[in-house]
């Protein structure tokens, strides 16, 4: 799997992780802003709460396949150290919460009043698992 | 509806764009063919540098001989 993750990225594993990562942080913090419409607490007059949170769910599709493509790529390719301690447990805690989140969007309707926490604390989780990694990267460079 | 749902999606097209561009002018060029390049080119120029230290060093002994050879040989 670690070969075929170098052959897909050319060789660029920590470059392609760290753009993959950044392009799933930014689109949290978008999703911040349709969810706020969605639940009517922003009312802008060019995006009505049913677009904004069709968009919501849309754009949530694509980060939970960038997570997964990520983790992938993390964990074939990298060994588990414990320099690498936090990142390591926000990146489990955060795709715990985000398949939990899955579940209660489309199982467990009954739960449905914890999804604006379970959605900080995704947003929150990948904020720490990208500041942990290719924050600390970007920082470097 | 459908009209603002595309535009949302558009936005966050625009959003994924952005951020590729910002991350990788960030990362600056750092491919590995470029990386490998760049290391061939260092070897290289380390190479060139310790064959012309040689060749110094050994002009510096033959001219060494050649001094010790004429005082030796001389009168007395």
């Amino acid at each position: 799997m670690g070969d075929l993750v170098e052959t897909i990225t050319r060789g660029n594993v920590v470059e392609v992780k760290v753009i993959l990562a950044s392009v799933a942080l930014a689109l949290a913090v978008y999703q911040l802003v349709l969810i706020a419409v969605g639940y009517g607490k922003v009312r802008p007059p060019f995006l009505a709460s049913r677009a904004a949170s069709f968009a919501h769910r849309a754009v949530g599709d694509v980060i939970a396949v960038l997570l997964v493509v990520v983790a992938i790529a993390c964990i074939s390719y990298f060994e588990v150290e414990d320099d690498h301690a936090a990142h390591v447990a926000a990146a489990v805690a955060l795709l715990a919460v985000l398949a939990l989140k899955i579940l209660v969007v489309r199982r467990w309707h009954r739960l449905s009043a914890l999804l604006p926490y379970l959605g900080l604390g995704v947003f929150v989780l990948l904020a720490l698992t990208w500041a942990t990694s290719a924050g600390d990267i970007l920082a470097s460079r | 509806m459908t009209r603002q749902v595309v535009g949302s999606l558009i936005a966050a097209a625009v959003i994924v764009i952005v951020t590729i561009v910002v991350v990788t002018a960030r990362l600056g060029t750092t491919s590995t063919a470029e990386l490998e390049l760049r290391e061939d080119a260092l070897k290289e120029r380390t190479e060139l540098q310790e064959e012309r230290l040689d060749q110094q060093r050994e002009q510096r002994e033959k001219r060494q001989e050649q001094r010790e050879g004429r005082d030796s040989g001389g009168p007395g």
